[in-house]
């Protein structure tokens, strides 16, 4: 399951706390999950953080929050806190998924298919 | 001295003959009192002869003794030379031979070497052997002085070198679990990545990890050894400074402001993250809990100056001297008995990676009213960002604009020689597959990975400055083609960006 030792040269000297500055999940209210779109509303400024600048970048089109992740190589809960704040900003937009259809319950279905049978 | 060296027979010649002389001349007054009141002409004459006779015979005597007299002042000015010669030599060895001899040695000469240089043990006693007023005793005292004061100062030297060396070996072992379970917990961040709730509490567990590091690298530098891992590699600034951030407690209260891009090379970022860190420490404990420090690094002629300043208590001057010149102690080394008074570890260690790595380090008071600590890094240890890995996680720590990851999708492969902007995205636990059950997506890619299908219009932008780059002009042209449209235009884009997103996808196909 683990990878071959890697060397040192694999880690960065900063830890992913000090990216999302201690938190885990986005401040904002709105819900961000793996498939929320994310696009960018402006190239970013000079005085970005790194990382919420490559977001920007990578997001002049639409690109969901897994694939973000991927690309930069952080964990989903970073990219949210990074996207939450960018949002805060009003830098980027963000559009939720479309929901799931609303199937009605299975026992409700079972329930009208006995009915049915017992008409 | 002892008593033998003074020659007796002096001292008994005196004592004897001082009666003698007092009853010859008593014997010659008597003789001459006597002829005088004598009225018989021989008594008075033999009364005169013995007179005569005894006063021939003090003068004999004071004769006798004049000589002795003279010849005992010349002995006594020889022993008088003899003496102050060893008090001499017994100054000297004080304040010229034991200073020197202590000197060399803490410099790490070997005590045999000190000695026969400075004439002792085998020196055969070349530096007092040609003095005539030192006695072979006298001379034998002195090598022995100074030979048991170099054993003792070697022995000592060799109990604190092996001392430092348990402090440095101890602190290597603390440093590799550090840095294992810094590995392990990056590792588990990646897998709970996607839940909140667990991924606060390693990134909890990651920040204690780094703080024992840190404490680790603290003794390793105190033992006199390199605070920690070797980067072979130059790393970017930035992540430099965010890597002192991530090793202090009130990381949160650090505003990292402009950063001017460049790397620091190699061999010096350990120990510039661990400097910085210690300062950043200082900085925050000292300073009330709701300030902020502000963290800055400015090109200046000499290098790179790193400046770091906070809000608390200024420093008075009195104080300024005392860190200053604590500084300054660290740097021409380190003595362990001091560093038990004072619990500032912190600036002992920033002076002594300083004076080893050639940082300069100044204190002064800071606008904002608290202590303004700069790091001068000189012009040899900088080098181009260009030439950097140990980017920000792989994705470009530089704020400025930079080509941004133009790995092909379908191939999110793990290039270490890619450098500036290849993707980590091997190591993210498959997130790729999970949108499958996003309502918009149909197809596939080559390498089964799901295809998002545009159903409506999403928002882009325009960048002003490329108005012909146009890859958002593909919108209506079919399902799944703003994806293609945005790896094109990523990695076909003119400009600055170009060098960069050429470099990497040549890389990636390379991989792929």
């Amino acid at each position: 399951m683990k990878e071959p030792p890697s060397s040192w040269e694999d880690s960065s000297p900063e830890r992913l706390y000090v990216i999302t500055g201690g938190r885990s999940g986005p401040s904002t209210a709105v819900h961000l999950d793996l498939v929320t779109l994310v696009v960018a509303k402006g190239p970013p400024r000079p005085e970005t953080q790194p990382e919420q600048a490559a977001i920007l970048r990578m997001c002049r089109s639409p690109l969901s929050v897994a694939e973000i992740a991927a690309y930069v190589g952080l964990p989903v809960s970073v990219v949210t806190v990074l996207v939450g704040d960018l949002m805060a900003a009003e830098r980027v937009h963000v559009r939720p998924p479309v929901p799931a259809a609303q199937l009605p319950d299975l026992a409700l279905i079972e329930a009208v298919i006995d009915g049915l049978q017992k008409l | 001295m002892e008593q033998k060296d003074i020659p007796p027979e002096s001292v008994h010649s005196e004592e004897g003959r001082g009666p003698v002389l007092a009853t010859l001349g008593a014997l010659a007054a008597a003789c001459l009192v006597g002829a005088l009141l004598s009225s018989s002409e021989p008594v008075g004459t033999g009364l005169i002869a013995a007179g005569a006779a005894c006063t021939a015979a003090v003068f004999v005597e004071a004769l006798r003794r004049g000589r002795a007299l003279a010849a005992e002042r010349a002995q006594v000015a020889a022993l008088r030379h003899a003496l102050s010669r060893q008090e001499a030599e017994a100054i000297r060895l004080s304040a010229v031979v034991l200073p020197e001899a202590i000197e060399r040695l803490r410099r790490g000469e070997l005590p045999e070497e000190v000695l026969t240089a400075l004439g002792g043990r085998r020196g055969h006693g070349n530096r007092w052997g040609n003095d005539a007023a030192l006695t072979p005793r006298f001379r034998a005292a002195l090598q022995a002085v100074l030979a048991h004061s170099v054993d003792a100062v070697d022995n000592e030297e060799s109990l604190r070198d092996s001392a430092q060396r348990a402090f440095v070996n101890v602190a290597r072992r603390v440093q590799a679990i550090v840095h294992q379970q810094a590995q392990e917990m990056r590792e588990m961040e990646d897998r709970h990545g996607t839940n909140p709730d667990v991924f606060g509490d390693l990134l909890r567990l990651d920040h204690g990890t780094a703080l024992i590091g840190r404490l680790a690298d603290s003794i390793s530098v105190l033992g006199g050894a390199r605070p920690g891992r070797q980067w072979s590699r130059a790393v970017t600034l930035y992540s430099v400074l965010r890597g002192a951030m991530s090793r202090i407690i009130d990381y949160q209260r650090v505003e990292l402001h402009s950063v001017s891009e460049v790397a620091v090379i190699g061999p010096v970022v350990e120990p510039l993250i661990h400097t910085l860190a210690e300062l950043l420490d200082n900085a925050t404990r000292y300073s009330p809990p709701h300030t902020r420090v502000h963290l800055t690094a400015v090109e200046v002629q000499s290098g790179i100056a790193v400046e770091i300043e906070d809000g608390g208590l200024s420093m008075s001057e009195e104080a300024r001297a005392r860190a200053e010149k604590m500084l300054a102690q660290a740097q021409s080394g380190i003595d362990l008995n001091d560093l038990g008074e004072t619990p500032r570890l912190g600036l002992a260690v920033v002076g002594r990676l300083a004076q080893a790595y050639g940082f300069q380090v100044s204190l002064r008071s800071s606008a904002y009213g608290g202590v303004r600590a700069v790091v001068i890094v000189p012009q040899h240890l900088i080098t181009t960002a260009s030439a950097a890995t140990g980017l920000a996680h792989g994705i470009g720590s530089s704020s400025g604009p930079r080509a941004v990851a133009a790995t092909p999708r379908e191939h999110p492969v793990h290039h270490p020689s890619a450098g500036v902007s290849a993707p980590r995205s091997a190591r993210v636990p498959a997130p790729g597959p999970a949108p499958v059950s996003g309502g918009p997506t149909a197809d596939r890619t080559a390498t089964g990975l799901p295809q998002r299908r545009r159903k409506d219009r999403v928002t882009t932008y325009d960048y002003d400055t490329r108005p012909a780059a146009g890859p958002q002009s593909a919108d209506d042209s079919g399902p799944g083609m703003w994806l293609e449209a945005f790896h094109s235009g990523l990695s076909g884009e003119p400009g600055q960006d170009a060098q960069g997103a050429e470099d990497a996808s040549g890389s990636a196909t390379k991989g792929a």
